[in-house]
């Protein structure tokens, strides 16, 4: 079994940012959501996992893999989506997976080829294959981007907001493939999408400002919440007032109208109705703690 | 609108620190080459102010050249910012003018280029303060303040310059709307300022290669190259003449393309190509499999992923636009020069592989260097720039790998660049029909002088990229390196090659010698910096820090953390290796074999002069009977030397000491019997002998030389390329130490003179009728030998032949080595060459005489050509001088590191260079190689058998006759006399040219101090002129009996004023003024044809009617030319043909006015006509002397 630790890692940034604020977590097989807002510090987590970016201090172990300090070991089995993939121009998409296929360390060509052809057919691009890699849409870019961090047996897979730029379709295409694979494997998928995560993960963890602010399964986190969220149509110059009476964890336009969720131990009144939390009301309780309209 | 984006264009460049970055590299570029001698760019030399307006011209005009690449940049971004930062759609739809967008940006751009070409001001003015109260360079090398230079460069030059190639690169900017177009765009502007540049190196195409010119500098040095040092002080550029023209041609060719720009350029966004997507073609997909995988992280691997990364790496390179646009236009530069061929005044070499391969260093070396600062940070850079890094960095391979691999890659495509030129080249000889291709020298030129260079840059600039972390930082810190440091290495006085990435001995590919002395050196240095470049990659590799870029200090620490135990020892065993061969190389250039640095060679030679200056006039024996020793080792490179020297006191006093000066090179031991060492001063080699018996007038005494030249190990330069495996070639010089001071290692140059507190050299001694005393020496001896007989034994290896002055008396074999005896047949100059080489030999039998041309079996095309020159040259000079007082005639080939021939008695030296590779099937009688040979032949009269002593006017007997007698032997075998004319132009502009570039004052030709535009290029042309106009019988006659004057004997040598006592009954009294115009004042002609017009008689004959311009120009000493009074014979003539070959009608006619009209009257129809239609007159601008003749 592969677990994946997270010790009190930290990281400033010389301008004096917090990228990581004493974070640890703990990860087993299986999809692991990480969630946050943008600037939460996931991607700087994510870079770090995978060798790209020195901490300030904390440790990372994957099973025996000291990654800080044996990232060489780690790469080998490490597949890797970051969130910015772009390709070599003048290159195929299947010269670039061979390529990677090479760097990864597998020697055996014929290997390769059934690997790269079995990658290619996996993210549904085999009938380009022999296309610049560089005149495909960002869709396709993202799933050459897909089958590259497949390749390999790779014990730790991380993604890195994958599904920006795909149509549903891909996206549902792309679920499946990260289902199929993260059975065996640690896969952390980081994400703003709360239904990425609703969707797909057993574990999730949500990050605000470098620090991990809920950890655990998703429905967890929605059954801690049962009972404690309401929501109300208001108008639009009323939320001031509302602001400043209720904990409010969200508001989103229905019908040209604020629609308020609040969070309360008991009912408002006041024309509040009781809802079954979502997984989006975990989520902004957690990151909008100081209560702030967002 | 207009106002509104000019503006915000200037506002956003100057707050951009690029433009001060260029204003500061051009300020500091001029400022150095101002107050520093080491420094040159242009010329100042002579008489020519540091700060000239010609000087700041040619600053302003090499500048433009830099000066491009910044204007290409802010012409660029002026079109492109918008685009670039995704803004066009914002401001092209908001409304506004489509003029005052294009042109206010334009003008914005075209303002700022401007700006960094005005750092040659600052330059200048900074410099021209600074380095006269710094004590840098004295102040009387600096002139006054012209405003209007600087005015009217920026008016001529840099603006309409940047006007040109910014109207370009917008246009291209806005059509393509991509930088490396533009840059492209760029590069066909360098490529066609080659070519316009090519076409200049002939001299027929002046006017074509002044109007051609992008950037007008040719056409301002084509419209200069014949100022006097005054005019070039003095005189900024105007417009006028070819410049006016150039720069209307241009700046109308510029305004042509922005407008054409203009109207094309439309705010609509360029159509992105939008390629359909096919439709995921469903229903084939073959059932795929995940396959087992076996991963392997061994050597194996690394070998795998390095051949990956190349193959991406090399592959993005090759198929990158800028590569093809480099590697196309440097192989047009290459075909273009092949195609011009390898021109030797009007004469073509063979296609020889080393001729080819300088051809391919010259086309390529930019280009390669491009290559490899552009594409070293285009590699390094390229995952980050394609945001594909972080995918590849997570993967499992050592940067190392990766970072050799894009090392290896740039080594590949400047390799295969390379491959191409040589393919060319291969080519280009057999279409030539030349099959001798020797595919082992362009292999082995490439390894030595290229490939290694190649490995070398591509580490250093990686791990310059690697280092400095930042792309544009890297690219100015590789640039710097490589134009830069060289500089600063100058500056602080550093010669030693192991300081200049990549430097080494250069190599130059002998037909004879091979590789040649320097190969040794260059094979050690070679080693020494693949391993510094080794060290550069792993330590690149070491710091390469994958992800996030950390600054050097994490990457440090990182690197401290995570490089492997293996690769520290890599490291520390390169590191070792490094060191060794640093260890050997320092040894051998440093220790081993020292030389002094330019500093350090001025200091020492005017130490030399002041310590050792006070015995210049002690009172010396001559040297008169010499016997020569000679062991050459050519394998070894050793030369060991016997020699026995009868010293003779011809002064009318006692001599007491004998002083000698002894060589650096050489280890010299004299032995003087009953004599006593009194003075031995081991840094400058002056030694003193006191005589026991000293030496009484008359008496003579033999000394002993023992002189030895031994090589140990390799040198920091190339060496002795005298010495050598295959040509060695010595002169009596070289072997003995120099009796009596030596004036001759006294530094020369006046302001360097000045630098150390000395005196102007001294002039040559003033010419002087009836001299006695002064006239004692001659220029060549100076005194310390007459004519002597010489004996030599000179051995060499068992495949050589070695070859000393005299007839072969003797040969034999000892020791397996070849022997031989030669004897002078006549007393000659103490003055000939002992050579020692693999040689065939051709001889030929002349009235008693033996021809014999020594050469390399490759070169055999010309032999026969030879023998008959010298057999020419042979039948005119005895005829019309006198007798050839030597048994036999040799021309010599030595390897082409000087290429010249020299005269020694009986004895030619002939370089390979030039003569035996020259094409001659084609040519029918005269040429240059011809004239050459008659040049040297005459010597044998002009210089061996007559010389004129040390003053003022002593080479017109020796060199002006010896052209002279060169062209004679030419002008029997012409068949036209236009041909003749072609000839007499390279004498015409050598004089003419000279004559601008004078350091001293410039004097008659009667005064000539052995100055060679005088001798050689006046000299000839006068007395050319003067056998057709007073005959040429009259002119030999005067030399001649000149000759039997002075034939061989003692002194008191002769002077030009002993000639010109036999030259004036030579001349009828009607042309006596020839004489003072000619010989004894500078005197120039201006002459022009302002109209020719003809009109058909009646009688079928032609009336023409010519009108003539003609000013006579006296020229005083410095270079003020004043009009005189003409009242002269000079020809007129008629051409039958366009390109004047023919001229039918001939006559020469008095001129004693300004402006004059002639009426002749022919019988056939006039093409042109001219004034002085054969040149015999000296004309600074011949062109205007002929026209077409119009019909009335």
């Amino acid at each position: 079994m592969n677990k994946l630790t997270i010790t009190n890692l930290s990281k400033t940034y010389p301008n004096g940012v917090k990228a990581l604020d004493n974070v640890s977590i703990e990860i087993e097989n299986g999809i692991f959501g990480l969630l946050g807002p943008n600037g939460a510090g996931k991607s700087s987590l994510m870079r770090t996992l995978a060798t790209l970016q020195e901490a300030d201090s904390g440790s990372i172990t994957l099973g025996e893999i000291d990654v800080i300090n044996q990232p060489a070991e780690l790469r080998k089995v490490l597949g890797y989506l970051p969130q910015e993939f772009g390709v070599y121009p003048r290159i195929t998409a299947k010269q670039l997976l061979d390529h990677m296929a090479i760097l990864k360390g597998i020697v055996k060509k014929s290997q390769r080829k059934e690997l790269v052809n079995y990658l290619l057919d996996k993210v549904n691009l085999y009938d380009k294959r022999n296309k610049s890699v560089k005149s495909f849409s960002g869709g396709m870019k993202q799933r050459v981007g897909i089958a590259q961090a497949l390749i390999g047996a790779p014990r730790l897979i991380i993604v890195d907001e994958p599904t920006a730029g795909l149509d549903p379709s891909e996206r549902n295409r792309f679920y499946n493939l990260l289902a199929d694979v993260g059975k065996d494997v640690i896969v952390i998928l980081s994400t703003h999408i709360v239904d990425d995560v609703r969707e797909l993960c057993t574990k999730m963890a949500i990050m605000n400002l470098g620090q991990i602010v809920y950890q655990g399964s998703p429905q967890k986190a929605i059954e801690e919440l049962n009972g404690r969220v309401y929501r109300k149509l208001v108008e639009r110059d009323e939320l001031k007032t509302y602001q400043s009476t209720y904990d409010i964890i969200s508001n989103k336009m229905s019908g040209g109208k604020p629609l308020i969720h609040v969070l309360s131990e008991s009912h408002p009144e006041n024309g509040f109705e009781l809802v079954t939390p979502n997984l989006e009301d975990v989520f902004f309780s957690r990151i909008n703690t100081s209560n702030v309209l967002v | 609108m207009f106002k509104t984006f000019f503006f915000s264009e200037l506002k956003y460049t100057l707050k951009q620190p690029m433009v001060y970055i260029f204003l500061g590299v051009f300020s500091l570029l001029v400022f150095f080459a101002i107050v520093s001698d080491n420094v040159r760019i242009g010329e100042s030399v002579g008489n020519v102010y540091k700060n000239a307006p010609h000087v700041i011209t040619i600053y302003i005009s090499i500048m433009t050249i830099f000066g491009l690449l910044v204007a290409t940049a802010f012409f660029n971004n002026a079109a492109l910012r918008d685009f670039n930062n995704n803004f066009n759609e914002i401001i092209f739809s908001t409304p506004l003018s489509k003029f005052g967008y294009f042109f206010g940006k334009f003008f914005g751009a075209l303002l700022l280029a401007t700006i960094p070409l005005l750092g040659v001001y600052l330059g200048v003015l900074v410099g021209t303060a600074m380095a006269p109260a710094f004590g840098w360079i004295d102040a009387e090398r600096f002139g006054s303040f012209y405003l209007e230079t600087f005015v009217n460069n920026y008016l001529i030059f840099v603006l309409p310059n940047m006007f040109l190639v910014g109207a370009i690169i917008y246009a291209i900017a806005n059509k393509w709307r991509s930088t490396v177009i533009s840059f492209a765009g760029t590069l066909i502007i360098i490529v066609a300022y080659i070519i316009s540049g090519t076409l200049m190196s002939d001299v027929d195409n002046e006017t074509l290669a002044a109007l051609t010119d992008i950037f007008g500098s040719r056409t301002y040095s084509i419209h200069t190259q014949y100022y006097t040092p005054i005019e070039k002080n003095t005189i900024s550029p105007t417009f006028e003449g070819l410049i006016l023209w150039n720069r209307l041609i241009w700046v109308f060719v510029g305004l042509a393309i922005l407008l054409l720009s203009y109207f094309s350029f439309s705010f609509q966004e360029k159509n992105k190509k939008i390629k359909e997507d096919k439709k995921d073609l469903q229903g084939v997909n073959k059932a795929f499999a995940l396959p087992e995988l076996d991963f392997q992280y061994d050597k194996k691997t690394n070998w795998l992923q390095f051949k990956s990364f190349f193959y991406v790496n090399f592959l993005s390179i090759v198929k990158s636009v800028t590569f093809k646009i480099l590697f196309i236009f440097s192989a047009i530069i290459l075909i273009s020069n092949l195609i011009g061929g390898f021109e030797y005044f009007g004469l073509q070499s063979y296609p020889l592989t080393y001729k080819i391969i300088d051809l391919i260093n010259n086309a390529s070396g930019i280009f390669v260097v491009i290559i490899l600062v552009f594409f070293s940070g285009e590699l390094i850079w390229r995952d980050r720039d394609y945001k594909i890094n972080e995918v590849i960095d997570a993967t499992p391979h050592q940067s190392l790998i990766s970072l050799s691999a894009k090392a290896l890659s740039l080594v590949g495509v400047t390799t295969i660049l390379h491959v191409f030129f040589v393919f060319c080249g291969i080519i280009y000889q057999l279409l030539n029909g030349y099959t001798r291709l020797e595919l082992d020298v362009y292999f082995l030129d490439f390894i030595y002088s290229n490939l290694i260079l190649y490995i070398v840059w591509s580490g250093v600039m990686i791990m310059f990229q690697v280092v400095l972390n930042n792309k544009y930082i890297g690219y100015f810190v590789s640039i710097a390196v490589i134009f830069i440091w060289e500089i600063v290495l100058a500056i602080l006085d550093i010669q030693s090659n192991m300081v200049e990435i990549g430097a080494g001995p250069s190599l130059q590919y002998s037909d004879m010698n091979g590789f040649g002395p320097g190969l040794k050196s260059a094979t050690w240095f070679n080693l020494y910096w693949v391993l510094f470049s080794i060290i550069c990659l792993l330590i690149a590799g070491a710091l390469w820090n994958r992800g996030v870029l950390g600054s050097l200090k994490e990457k440090i620490i990182i690197a401290k953390r995570e490089v492997s135990r293996g690769y520290k020892l890599l490291i520390i065993v390169f590191t070792v290796a490094w060191i060794a061969v640093a260890g050997v190389v320092y040894y051998n250039t440093q220790v081993l074999n020292t030389y002094r640095t330019s500093d350090e060679q001025e200091v020492f030679a005017s130490n030399f002069e002041k310590k050792y200056k006070q015995y210049e006039n002690v009172k010396l024996p001559k040297v008169t009977d010499a016997k020569y020793f000679i062991d050459i080792f050519p394998e070894d490179r050793n030369v060991f030397v016997n020699s026995k020297i009868q010293l003779t006191n011809e002064n009318n006093t006692i001599i007491d000491s004998l002083h000698f000066v002894i060589s650096e090179t050489w280890e010299q031991d004299i032995k003087i019997p009953n004599s006593k060492l009194v003075l031995k001063d081991e840094e400058f080699g002056y030694l003193i002998y006191k005589l026991k018996n000293p030496l009484q007038p008359a008496a003579s005494i033999e000394i002993e030389v023992d002189a030895k030249f031994i090589t140990e190990g390799f040198t920091n330069g190339r060496g002795s390329t005298n010495v050598i495996k295959n040509g060695t070639f010595l002169n009596n010089f070289d072997i003995l130490p120099s009796l009596g001071y030596n004036s001759s290692l006294e530094l020369s140059d006046k302001n360097t003179r000045r630098k150390y507190g000395l005196k102007p050299k001294d002039r040559m001694p003033e010419l002087e009728a009836d001299c006695s005393d002064k006239c004692m020496a001659n220029y060549l001896s100076d005194g310390l030998s007459d004519y002597i007989n010489v004996e030599t034994v000179v051995s060499t290896s068992e495949d050589q032949i070695a070859i000393a002055p005299g007839s072969l008396k003797k040969q034999w074999k000892e020791n397996r080595r070849n022997y031989y005896l030669y004897k002078s047949d006549h007393p000659s100059l103490n003055f000939y060459s002992f050579i020692s080489a693999k040689y065939e030999i051709a001889k030929r039998k002349w009235n008693g005489i033996d021809i014999e041309v020594y050469y390399d079996e490759k070169h055999s095309k010309n032999i026969e050509m030879m023998l008959d020159a010298v057999e020419r040259s042979l039948k005119y000079y005895t005829e019309n001088f006198g007798p050839y007082y030597h048994k036999q005639c040799r021309i010599i080939e030595f390897p082409r590191y000087a290429t010249f021939a020299q005269a020694f008695p009986g004895t030619m030296p002939y370089s390979e260079g030039f003569g035996f590779i020259t094409n001659l099937e084609d040519e029918d009688g005269n040429n240059v190689i011809d004239a050459v040979i008659a040049h040297e032949m005459a010597h044998q009269w002009w210089a061996h058998q007559v010389i004129g002593a040390n003053m003022q006017g002593g080479t017109l007997m020796s060199e002006s006759f010896s052209e002279y007698s060169a062209l004679m032997t030419m002008k029997e075998i012409s068949k036209t006399p236009m041909k003749m004319r072609e000839f007499l132009k390279y004498d015409h502009d050598r004089y003419l040219r000279g004559r601008s570039a004078e350091v001293d004052n410039e004097l008659p030709l009667y005064k000539v101090e052995n100055q060679g535009h005088i001798h050689y290029g006046k000299g000839s042309v006068i007395l050319y002129a003067l056998q057709d106009y007073i005959g040429e019988d009259k002119v030999n006659t005067a030399m001649r009996d000149f000759l039997d004057e002075y034939k061989y004997m003692k002194p008191p040598y002769p002077t030009s004023l002993d000639f010109l006592r036999h030259l004036e009954p030579q001349v009828p009294d009607s042309l006596n003024y020839l004489i003072k115009d000619w010989f004894k004042e500078i005197t120039l002609y201006d002459n022009r044809l302002k109209e020719a017009r003809y009109k058909k008689l009646d009688n079928g004959k032609y009336e023409v009617t010519m009108d003539l311009e003609s000013y006579k120009v006296k020229a005083d000493s410095i270079g003020n030319e004043t009009k005189v009074a003409i009242n002269d014979w000079i020809d007129i003539g008629l051409f039958s043909d366009t390109n004047e070959e023919k001229l039918f009608f001939e006559k020469r006619v008095k001129i004693n006015k300004p402006n004059m009209t002639f009426t002749i009257e022919v019988d056939s129809l006039p093409r042109k006509a001219a004034i002085d239609p054969r040149h015999l007159l000296i004309d600074r601008v011949y062109e205007d002397n002929i026209k077409t003749v119009s019909s009335e």
